[in-house]
């Protein structure tokens, strides 16, 4: 098969990435690639999952096989946005003239870890937003790129759940992916208990850096993609909004607010990028299918009997794909479908 | 078309495939209507003479032909057969995107790779059959008409009918005949098809009504008529209904997943409230409901909504006095009405939620006070049916819980006074005094009437009043009832 150097580097280095993270990590191989999907999409991911499960190790690992600078922030409800952001601070120069000078915050990092970010007030939660969304923070009038690339990694878990402050909608939308880490079967717990009680933790080595993770991202932004796939990918988004007069019935009866156009941005995204670290060309219909679950589950807002019948999301945008699937069939003549 | 004549090849070939099978397809159906056709030839046979067989022989020829024809010309669309060679083989829309993308201006080197990796996998492929045949329904029924016009091409011709029955009379006969037939045709023609519209039981209650009915209902009053039929006491059965949407969202729960983070979070009280009604009334009749199960349901929602300030506390209590009266029905209704407003309330918060900042327990700052270690101020604390808050205990100067429970325990929270009025008719002017007078009423005078009256009853079981009041104080509720 005749291969781009470029689409062969970046299948090296997805796997190198993968490879290294599984040293350390036993199981939640989807996790691991939606992470990576997630990093090179150039977007923010969001995990939950009870505590224990290896969330924030999996991003120090990750931040470990990479050439990046990594700060993490643990998120405490006395947290103030000055605490993520940074602040002015009066210095004396040597002539003794006092000035400001601004001292960074832990956000001037490539990758962030935003450890337990619900557990934070929305006001300390919301000086992430700028930066999430424009690469930039503004402090005393003057914007301050962040570095690139830009990658946050938050935490949160759904126990224990007082003192807690729900990531708001608009927040929540500010990421990419949100990715659910569930429990290891059986077979990868005793993997886990004899890999971190027997012998000394793997070494990670740091296999790709800053300037190749950039270039990677406009790579994947070359990624072909089918005008009848696009339209799979954006009729999935509409069946999400109860107010669509093609929306499925699921969706009219549980959904408050469906998935905003960002919805529709990371769904493609993310299957762009996992369509290249299959060493694909183009996007495909699977590769949709595969992104609308991380890509659409914190985007869609139950409504009242939603919430109150304990809807799941990933079922509900499960059905919603299934019947747009249906519709799209159907609305072909039968010796093409 | 592409670059690669491959591709373009394989593409040929599928569009080929295509009319192939669209060809069939309108083939069968234009055949088989040409046989109805046939068969509507052969039938008049008589009149048409011996060109019949072929005339339906020809009819099916040119349906067939007209069919194959029409299949053959309609356009296939070169996106749609690169989508079915993808299906078909397994190349994950690859033909299709190259097939849009190649000719592109703005196709990235990415594009030329992509047309190389397409071109190497089709000229991998074992071309085979792709495109489905499609039998319409016309193909399965296609054997009878064609069957008919076979017997029908053998048989001997049928005689048409004439348009009127054979002549077994002699003339002056018939004319009689004609004219009683057609004199009591007249007379019986008009109530016959005023009959068909009613069922007999209908049309005798009619009967009656005109024979000595009251004045006030008419014929044409179907209202009248349904007053007194068993129809009037049967009500629509809507909890089996209910009950079959349940069982159809039970299939989307998933027993061994996750708590939800963000459905935990907005997960509150009324919605529990709302999940225990579901439970409660879920395909059962007012008559199958635990009477005690309701009164809780019902306590919990009056106390969550005395809690909130909420105006479904007295649709709630309502419910309460319906269910001592044992009304389970309009209890159910009072529920209902009390879970309309929970959930318009919840809705119209949620509307807000993004405008206000934040949710309702973030802005109150309770969530501060737990992680502080406060705990839960007296706000935030349930109370049972009548443990409410003390006045002058607390931090809270709001006094909760039942009236007469706080009256009980502390006489000098509301007190009266008052002064007699001197004037054309005496009186006494009232007030209240205490903590109590100074704050709105809490408590709706339909939702305590009932405890209230019950109360009374109960002391006047228990021999708590002189026997000489009873006759005073049960007339005194009565007034009330009547007012």
């Amino acid at each position: 098969m005749n291969r781009d150097a470029r689409v062969e580097a970046f299948v090296a280095a997805f796997e190198a990435l993968r490879a290294e993270v599984e040293k350390v990590i036993v199981g939640h191989r989807e996790v691991i690639t939606h992470v990576l999907i997630g990093m090179f999409a150039g977007g923010h991911v969001l995990l939950e999952g009870v505590p224990g499960l290896g969330k924030t190790l999996l991003i120090k690992t990750l931040s470990e096989s990479l050439e990046l600078s990594f700060s993490r922030i643990q998120f405490t409800p006395d947290l103030m946005p000055a605490d993520i952001i940074g602040t002015n601070i009066i210095v004396e120069d040597a002539d003794g003239r006092k000035h400001f000078q601004f001292q960074h915050g832990p956000i001037f990092a490539h990758i962030l870890l935003a450890d337990e970010i619900n557990r934070a007030t929305p006001k300390t939660q919301s000086a992430l937003l700028e930066g999430m969304q424009e690469g930039a923070v503004t402090v005393g009038g003057a914007s301050r790129p962040l570095p690139a690339p830009f990658f946050v990694l938050a935490t949160q878990n759904p126990i224990e759940m007082e003192g807690t402050y729900p990531l708001p909608e608009a927040q929540l939308d500010r990421f990419l992916f949100k990715l659910r880490v569930r429990y290891p079967a059986i077979e990868e717990l005793n993997a886990i208990i004899d890999r971190t009680t027997q012998s000394r933790p793997a070494a990670v080595s740091r296999v790709v850096n800053g300037p190749a993770v950039m270039s990677f991202r406009e790579l994947i932004r070359e990624v072909p993609i089918a005008s009848h796939v696009r339209d799979f990918a954006s009729s999935i988004v509409m069946a999400t909004h109860p107010q669509w007069e093609k929306a499925p019935e699921v969706a009219r009866r549980f959904v408050r607010y469906g998935a905003s156009p960002r919805g529709a941005q990371a769904l493609v995204l993310g299957a762009k990028v996992r369509a290249l670290a299959e060493g694909r060309y183009n996007v495909s219909v699977e590769d949709i299918k595969a992104m609308a679950t991380p890509a659409l589950r914190h985007r869609i807002i139950l409504n009242f009997e939603g919430e109150a019948e304990g809807i799941d999301t990933d079922n509900l945008v499960a059905r919603i794909m299934e019947n747009t699937e249906a519709a799209t069939a159907q609305s072909r003549e039968p010796f093409l479908r | 078309m592409t670059e690669s004549p491959r591709i373009d090849g394989l593409l040929r070939r599928i569009r080929g495939e295509v009319r192939r099978r669209r060809a069939e397809y309108y083939g069968v159906r234009g055949a088989f209507w040409g046989a109805v056709g046939g068969v509507a030839v052969l039938l008049s046979k008589h009149g048409i003479g011996s060109a019949a067989p072929w005339i339906a022989v020809a009819l099916v020829i040119v349906g067939a032909g007209a069919g194959i024809a029409y299949g053959l010309a309609r356009r296939v669309a070169l996106a749609d057969v690169a989508r079915v060679a993808d299906r078909a083989f397994g190349l994950d829309d690859r033909v299709a995107t190259t097939l849009e993308w190649a000719e592109r201006p703005d196709r990235t080197r990415l594009v030329d790779s992509l047309v190389a990796d397409t071109i190497a996998r089709v000229e991998a492929l074992e071309i085979k059959r792709v495109v489905r045949r499609v039998v319409p329904r016309e193909g399965r029924l296609l054997a009878a008409p064609v069957l008919a016009c076979l017997l029908l091409a053998v048989a001997p011709p049928i005689p048409l009918p004439s348009g009127r029955l054979p002549d077994f009379l002699p003339s002056g006969e018939e004319e009689r005949e004609e004219r009683a037939s057609s004199s009591m045709l007249e007379e019986t023609s008009r109530p016959l098809t005023k009959d068909q519209t009613k069922r007999s039981s209908f049309e005798e209650r009619d009967f009656a009504q005109r024979a000595g009915g009251s004045g006030a209902s008419t014929t044409g009053d179907l209202s009248a008529i349904f007053k007194d039929t068993s129809l009037a006491s049967q009500r629509p059965d809507f909890n089996s209904f209910m009950k079959k949407g349940d069982e159809r969202l039970r299939m989307l729960e998933q027993v061994d997943r996750l708590p939800d983070l963000q459905s935990d979070f907005t997960n509150n009280q009324y919605k529990m409230v709302y999940r225990k009604s579901k439970a409660l009334t879920g395909g059962l009749r007012p008559d199958q409901i635990s009477p005690q199960k309701l009164r809780e349901l019902l306590e919990e929602m009056e106390r969550l909504g005395r809690k909130g300030g909420a105006n479904w506390s007295g649709d709630a209590m309502e419910g309460m006095e319906a269910l001592e009266g044992g009304q389970p029905d309009r209890a159910l209704d009072a529920m209902q009405k009390a879970l309309d407003k929970m959930r318009a309330m919840d809705e119209a918060q949620r509307s807000g939620k993004g405008l206000r900042g934040g949710r309702e327990s973030d802005r109150s700052g309770r969530g501060r006070d737990r992680a502080r270690g406060d705990g839960a101020g007296p706000e935030d604390q349930d109370f049972g049916e009548g443990e409410g808050l003390m006045p002058g205990r607390g931090r809270s100067g709001t006094p909760k819980g039942e009236a007469t429970q706080r009256l009980r325990a502390n006489p000098y929270d509301v007190g009266v006074e008052g002064e007699s009025r001197r004037g054309r008719k005496d009186g006494y002017d009232t007030n209240l005094t205490g903590r109590g007078g100074s704050m709105a009423s809490r408590l709706q005078y339909l939702g305590v009437i009932g405890q209230y009256r019950k109360a009374m009853e109960d002391a006047i079981t228990r021999e708590q009043v002189p026997r000489d009041f009873h006759d005073q104080i049960r007339s005194y509720f009565q007034a009330l009832d009547e007012r």
